[in-house]
């Protein structure tokens, strides 16, 4: 009895630790492989001479390759994909795990997609090269809490709505990625170009680093301080100004006025 | 009748030694198991923070054997984190502060980031005093705008950042104070890319498309 009872007990923990998905296999028929082209035609990949095979085809064995993973595109976005692989999102793809999926979130995610494997293609078409889909509705087909729900009616998503031409989002349309997957200028005199830190959790804590590397593009530091520490207008994804305000400024500002007033006495 | 109670007290005795026995080997098996099924969340000593959790089952993300976790393990990852430490190395190779390191060893990362312990937030495990293993004459005196303040409230009020100060400090507060809520000039970094031909060239896969593959 005991001894039935014991290996009753081993069989369920050793089926407890079996739990693997089979990767699915993808379909393709002209129609999709027509679409494919045509989207790729008018994007930059295209007009770079990024043919098919450059990403469909092995470099050394010439073997057809149809869903090129992450390794694909490092060979030309290594900065790109070196910082996507540091945030939350690319982590598990770094230290030899199977890809994220929106079911290992803790935040509330869309039940259609709590099984979609996380790799460049979930946000970017890589075919169209069209980063304003990345920017905006790539996020909220998985992400389904208040916050980012919220970012529709609120203040930055009008900015986006008025700029968001095709192929990328311009200077002044604030998305998703604005905040959370910033670009930054890089290089120095004549070879200055902008790179996005595909880390998403960089820009998240402490709050103060969203401040100095997003908020500050735009907004006065005291309105983005009494903004960023205000949980319930982060919640709320911005949408009125900060009622808060810390008493770091009022300390900064009582410390300025006593240090002049030292000055001119 | 004393040799029949005997008998069973051996029984008994048996009977429990040969449980421990199987109680031992299944669980030695469910490790056994648990290893190479490459399941190792069974060894977690504790929850996880929610900036690791993800990867929790990946024990030599962090840990080499047996040994302390490394800066350099913790440095393969948040090496952007740390460009600008305030309290680095630099700081403590200053003979004013070299002492201080006596009092809380605030080069090793594990000092205030320990890992499956509970956290007071930021991936900080110690109790959010911690500042005032060097810093109490701040609000005992030595500051007398901070006089009074409470011990725990330097970073979780959101005031300081024990790194990266630099966008948070007095100077760049000072420098800061009475902005606009919109900047006069608002401009977020533009991306373009420089396009190397007029016209796509023909693509060159067409029929390998519809046989599947890899």
């Amino acid at each position: 009895m005991l001894i039935r009872a014991i290996a009753f007990l081993c069989l369920t923990l050793c089926l407890n630790l079996l739990g693997a998905t089979p990767a699915t296999a993808q379909a393709v028929d002209q129609a999709k492989v027509d679409e494919a082209t045509q989207l790729w035609q008018t994007s930059a990949h295209a007009l770079s001479e990024i043919n098919c095979s450059s990403c469909h085809q092995a470099a050394e064995t010439k073997e057809f390759v149809s869903q090129p993973g992450v390794e694909s595109c490092q060979t030309c976005h290594q900065q790109d994909v070196d910082t996507f692989l540091l945030g939350k999102h690319g982590i598990r793809l770094l230290e030899g795990a199977t890809p994220l999926t929106p079911a290992m979130a803790r935040l509330p995610m869309q039940a259609a997609a709590l099984d979609n494997p996380m790799n460049c293609n979930s946000c970017h078409d890589v075919h169209s090269v069209n980063t304003v889909q990345a920017a905006v509705d790539s996020c909220l087909s998985c992400h389904n809490d208040t916050h980012s729900l919220n970012y529709q009616t609120s203040r930055h998503a009008e900015l986006f709505a008025a700029d968001s031409n095709l192929p990328r989002p311009s200077a002044t349309a604030v998305s998703c990625a604005t905040c959370h997957l910033p670009r930054h200028e890089t290089g120095t005199g004549d070879n200055i170009f902008t790179q996005v830190n595909h880390n998403n959790t960089y820009t998240l804590l402490p709050r103060d680093r969203m401040v100095k590397d997003v908020c500050l593009n735009c907004h006065g530091a005291e309105y983005s301080y009494n903004s960023i520490f205000d949980d319930d207008l982060v919640e709320a994804n911005f949408d009125a100004p900060p009622t808060l305000a810390l008493e770091t400024f009022e300390l900064a500002r009582a410390f300025e006025a006593r240090r002049t007033d030292q000055g001119t006495e | 009748m004393a040799s029949r109670g005997q008998a069973a007290k051996w029984r008994a005795v048996l009977n429990l030694r040969t449980a421990i026995i199987i109680v031992c080997i299944a669980l030695m098996g469910w490790f056994a198991a648990a290893f190479a099924l490459d399941n190792k969340e069974v060894f977690l000593p504790g929850e996880t923070s929610v900036g690791h959790y993800l990867f929790e089952a990946s024990c030599s993300s962090c840990h080499e054997g047996f040994k302390p976790v490394s800066n350099e393990n913790c440095n393969r990852c948040h090496q952007a984190e740390l460009a600008e430490d305030k309290h680095g190395a630099s700081k403590f190779r200053d003979p004013r502060w070299a002492g201080e390191l006596a009092k809380i060893e605030a080069l090793t990362c594990t000092t205030c980031h320990n890992e499956h312990v509970h956290m007071f937030g930021r991936g900080v495990h110690l109790q959010p005093d911690l500042c005032m293993a060097c810093h109490e004459g701040i609000i005992q005196g030595d500051l007398q705008s901070h006089d009074g303040f409470a011990t725990d409230g330097c970073w979780t009020a959101g005031c300081h950042n024990y790194h990266d100060h630099s966008s948070i400090s007095t100077g760049f507060l000072i420098e800061n104070l009475d902005q606009p809520p919109m900047l006069p000039v608002q401009q977020l970094p533009d991306r373009t890319i420089l396009n190397q031909v007029e016209t796509a060239p023909s693509p060159d896969l067409s029929r390998e498309f519809l046989g599947g593959g890899a």
